[in-house]
């Protein structure tokens, strides 16, 4: 799961989190964040490097 | 120090107060006739004793998710809740001594049933005037059959305890930079080497078009072959900068923080004045 918030500073970035990843399949990932207002280089790269491991791990719950 | 015994010398000036930017989550101020002592203060308390309401402690009663519950109680606790300070009271300073009242303690519950994405909208909170901030945060994705039932306390608390309290982000100031362009030869080199671009070139000179956007860099008084321009910083003028994680907007962030500030000033003359 994405993390609720940024590791660094604190911002909320939990919330952008599916709007960026549909946005960015079809757009440029940098002006995606840009647009959602995520500025630092603490926040962007908590959505940048997120891997989304629920698929992975539910079959084994 | 040079600051402040400048200010004495000429006397008191009020302080001079203006907003640049000032939206619901995000604020620039500029303040005029200050020192860099007093916006420290109130960054500090933005940062560390403004109180938020926050979930302290949570009781699961089924969690088949693929999350820990230490892990989901973790996520629940970082969700930023509306936060009114007239209506609750810090957990050490309520009638009940800290055994949890309703003027300490906001009960909320969340029971949900995959296959879905778990949101903090999803929250039902005990009162309906306090709830999380922002609803499209995730909290957990639960599969088919997997199920997530619990109960939730919400306390305020201060951000010196835990990060999940802080009510600012990224809190930060800096002095309004001087830059002064003298005897000025034209030849563009300041222009090129400033990462800001906010220096143009005018006829015969050198010109700053917006000194705010500033970051006292002095690549421009580095690159200037003969000593021209010089960059400078006012410490009678600062520029904060603050964002509020949610839990209040931008403005009722600074009023908080200069409510605790003027609280504390008052505490320590009430103890100093039984003193005498
Ligand atoms: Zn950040
Ligand atoms: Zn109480």
């Amino acid at each position: 799961m994405i993390p609720v918030r940024c590791f660094t500073c604190g911002k909320v970035i939990g919330s952008v989190w599916e709007e960026f990843t549909k946005r960015s399949e079809s757009e440029d990932a940098g002006a995606v964040l840009d647009d959602l207002g995520i500025n630092r280089y603490c926040c962007r790269r908590m959505l940048l490097s997120h891997v989304k491991l629920v698929d992975i791990l539910s079959p084994y719950q | 120090m040079m600051a402040l015994v400048q200010n004495a010398a000429e006397g008191y000036k009020k302080m001079e107060i203006d907003a640049i930017e000032l939206s619901d989550s995000k604020a620039k101020i500029i303040i005029k006739d200050t020192t860099n002592a007093f916006v420290n203060s109130l960054r500090r308390v933005m940062l560390s004793e403004v109180p938020t309401l926050v979930i302290d402690d949570v009781n699961i009663y089924d969690n088949t998710s693929v999350l820990f519950d230490e892990q989901i109680a973790l996520r629940l606790g970082l969700i930023p809740i509306k936060t009114d300070l007239k209506s609750y009271n810090l957990p050490e300073e309520c009638s009940c001594n800290g055994e949890g009242c309703t003027m300490c303690q906001l009960s909320l519950t969340l029971s949900v049933e995959g296959p879905k994405m778990v949101y903090s909208g999803d929250i039902i909170s005990a009162d309906p005037s306090v709830y999380p901030a922002d609803p499209k945060i995730p909290i957990i994705e639960l599969k088919e059959d997997q199920k997530l039932f619990l109960e939730a306390i919400a306390r305020l608390g201060l951000g010196k305890t835990h990060a999940k309290w802080q009510a600012g982000v990224a809190c930060g100031y800096k002095n309004l930079s001087k830059i002064t362009i003298t005897n000025c030869d034209a030849c563009g080199i300041c222009v090129e080497a400033c990462p800001q671009n906010i220096i143009e070139l005018q006829c015969t000179t050198a010109v700053v078009t917006d000194p705010l956007k500033c970051t006292l860099c002095k690549l421009c008084e580095d690159a200037c072959d003969i000593d021209a321009i010089t960059v400078d910083q006012d410490e009678s003028v600062v520029i904060l900068n603050f964002e509020s994680d949610g839990s209040y907007t931008a403005k009722e962030l600074i009023i908080e923080a200069s409510n605790v500030l003027q609280e504390k000033a008052s505490t320590l003359k009430q103890i100093l004045q039984t003193l005498q």
